[in-house]
């Protein structure tokens, strides 16, 4: 029981931080940022030195762990504010369906860039393996990485929601979210934030490669699609646009996914995603707003 | 003088172009071509070329022994980009550079377009390395083969290997969905598991490839009363590093079984000391395959594409050309019809991975001998070698 709560939650925590990185971006200019999967596979790539080889020539990912992750984290942020200055900035009046688009097209582009200087074989790698020691917490034995995941999404939830709550920057960045015309005739300086929260935003995808990374030790182009996927539906199922309903629903698809996985029999197990999206569809259907909806997108007379 | 230099640049010239016009080329040089629509860009090339640059060196050898039936063996490609549709592109290329057996790509789903047309021309056609039924008899028609294994082979010899060679009894089975290929493995297994003594299925589960994380499937496994004694992995790359990553990472320590396609070494650095870990390879890329000749292929390969071959999938390519060549040789024409007939004779043909038998009802094999590969402290290498008693039946593959 105690060891289907761990993996809910060390699901949940990869969820809720794409969530958010999502959630993030979309509450200040009202872009879905298909992309983000993209930034998280870029992240990891950053460790590896360019080569098609199938043997991976690891680069940044010999750095210490106090170096490595702020360097991931850094190449995730630096990307994301990159990806808004030379691409989303343009379409900021553009309609959200454009963005959309706009965001998809990047996400190719930093796709097709990978595959042109890794090539599409899978790389190998061993990020932290210190990590990947079983340890045993109250009779549940689990790695090491899913502890750390686990402890590390709530540090960082909290960080973030300390951030938002009691700084400036977070003030303006929740006044833009709930209504961004009138944050900035309030002088809210709307560069400045939506580049923040890029920023933000970008982090995130990079703390979700280096989980990903060290869980998996694979460094592939289409890793961050999967993630990504669920993180736009806990953004949905959260109501989009509020930060905390995009978490409370990556932990709920996380362990929506785990539950289901071991309650199902056999012959039903492979269609879990099914089942899972399932759930998705009813939730939607009895608050189609979304768990916790978010302020500044409910329809005013 | 003006008039021979003209002349010769003009036959200059028709030599420049012969690539575009392989079917008039191949009337005037009296070539016999070999086309090879195969993913030279696009996720696919990485499977697609080691294969091919062992193609390549066959008809080399060919080549520089008078060559077949006293013709040089010319080869035209077409880019099939990753891409179904262009794939079909890619296979009417190479048929309107007069190709006379088209190579296809690897994989059944991408290679069947090229093979469909070539099926449509009544041409011969190959896939590299495909391991699902269909692509053969059954699912692109009588003129197309594999130059692989079935993947419910390597599932059976593994449970075989694992229950004779390691007394392996106690037997979970743990199946990627995403993939056919990883459920052949798996059939293969649960065809075998029934005629082994004494050996048992202690639980089973399913994941997808691209899981995030596979917590609750080891959780199940941990769950038993007993650590299974072996855990037969039905998946491939990437998804496969991430499975045995985290089962040793929360300390099951059963042997683990896969396919073929987790062969080699270069993702071993993502399980740093991995022990009992098993997989059947037709050939061995680690140098120390027990045929020497084998090990003399790879140092060839080295020569020519300046790196050793990355895993077993470089070596259907070799193959493929030598059977299709035997055939062709046997059948003293490159006629359509003739050749299939020569393959369809092959029982037991001995070539550099092992004998090769292809039958009117299978163009495929569904026996074969492997090297089993174990990979121990981190180290890959070989460890035994081993035949199924049986070949997998019809039943078992068409699942």
């Amino acid at each position: 029981m105690l060891q289907v709560l761990f993996d809910a939650l060390s699901l949940g925590s990869l969820y809720a931080l794409g969530a958010l990185g999502i959630a993030l971006i979309f509450g200040v200019m009202r872009l879905v940022n298909f992309a983000h999967g993209d930034v998280i596979a870029f992240s990891v790539f950053a460790l590896l030195w360019p080569s098609t080889d199938a043997v991976a020539i690891v680069f940044a990912g010999h750095l210490p762990w106090f170096l490595l992750i702020p360097f991931v984290l850094a190449v995730g942020a630096g990307l994301s504010v990159l990806s808004e200055i030379v691409v989303f900035r343009r379409f900021r009046h553009a309609s959200p369906a454009t963005m959309m688009i706009a965001s998809f097209a990047l996400g190719f582009v930093i796709r097709y860039f990978l595959l042109m200087l890794f090539s599409s074989r899978p790389k190998s790698i061993s990020l932290l393996p210190a990590l990947s020691q079983p340890v045993e917490i109250l009779g549940a034995r689990m790695p090491l990485l899913q502890l750390i995941t686990i402890l590390a999404t709530i540090v960082m939830l909290i960080a973030l929601s300390v951030f938002v709550r009691r700084t400036r920057f977070g003030l303006e960045m929740r006044a833009a979210a709930e209504n961004f015309t009138m944050a900035r005739m309030l002088g809210v300086r709307a560069n400045r934030v939506i580049m923040g929260a890029f920023a933000l935003s970008g982090a995130l995808a990079g703390a979700i490669s280096i989980i990903l990374g060290a869980q998996t030790g694979t460094a592939d182009i289409q890793m961050g699609g999967a993630v990504m996927l669920m993180a736009f539906i806990a953004t949905v199922i959260g109501g989009l646009g509020s930060l905390e309903g995009a978490v409370l629903a990556g932990f709920l698809l996380g362990a929506a996914s785990v539950v289901m996985q071991t309650v199902l029999p056999p012959e039903a197990r492979p269609f879990r995603d099914a089942f899972v999206y399932g759930a998705v569809i009813l939730v939607l259907l009895f608050r189609p707003q979304g768990l916790i909806a978010a302020r500044g997108t409910k329809e005013r007379v | 003088m003006t008039r021979t230099r003209l002349m010769t640049g003009l036959s200059a010239l028709a030599l420049a172009v012969t690539p575009m016009t392989g079917a008039l080329a191949e009337d005037a040089d009296g070539n016999i071509v070999v086309g090879f629509a195969t993913a030279e860009t696009g996720f696919m090339q990485a499977y697609d070329k080691p294969a091919q640059d062992a193609a390549m060196i066959r008809i080399e050898e060919i080549n520089a022994a008078g060559g077949l039936l006293g013709k040089q063996i010319k080869v035209v490609n077409a880019d099939t980009k990753t891409d179904r549709a262009e794939g079909a592109k890619a296979g009417l290329s190479v048929l309107d550079a007069g190709a006379d057996m088209v190579v296809v790509s690897c994989d059944y789903d991408f290679g069947a377009p090229a093979a469909l047309t070539a099926e449509s021309s009544g041409k011969v056609s190959f896939f590299l390395c495909a391991e699902s039924i269909k692509a053969g008899v059954q699912g692109v028609g009588p003129h197309s083969f594999s130059a692989s294994v079935l993947a419910a082979v390597q599932g059976a010899t593994m449970a075989q290997w694992a229950h004779e060679k390691k007394g392996a009894r106690d037997f979970y089975r743990l199946l990627d969905t995403s993939y056919v290929y990883n459920k052949g493995i798996c059939d293969g297994f649960d065809w075998m598991l029934p005629t082994l003594a004494d050996a048992n299925l202690a639980g089973e589960d399913v994941f997808k490839n691209d899981d995030a994380s596979i917590a609750a499937q080891i959780s199940r496994i941990k769950a038993l009363p007993k650590e299974p004694d072996a855990i037969m992995l039905c998946t491939m790359m990437p998804g496969a590093v991430s499975a045995i990553k985290q089962i040793r990472a929360a300390g099951i320590n059963s042997m683990i079984l896969n396919g073929s396609a987790v062969d080699g070494s270069y993702w071993l650095s993502a399980v740093p000391d991995l022990s009992d870990f098993y997989v059947p390879v037709q050939g061995s890329v680690y140098g120390d395959d027990p045929n020497p000749d084998v090990n003399a292929f790879n140092a060839l390969y080295k020569e020519k594409t300046g790196s050793d071959p990355a895993t077993q999938y470089t070596y259907p390519g070799y193959v493929m050309i030598d059977v299709w060549a035997k055939a062709v040789e046997r059948a003293g024409s490159i006629d359509a019809g003739a050749v299939v007939a020569e393959l369809e004779k092959m029982d037991g043909e001995p070539t550099l991975f092992g004998p090769r038998t292809f039958t009117p009802e299978l163009h495929h094999q569904n026996k074969a001998r492997y090297l089993i590969a174990e990979v121990k402290d981190g180290k890959p290498g070989i460890v035994d070698e081993w035949t199924i008693s049986e070949p997998v039946p019809m039943e078992a593959l068409m699942k």
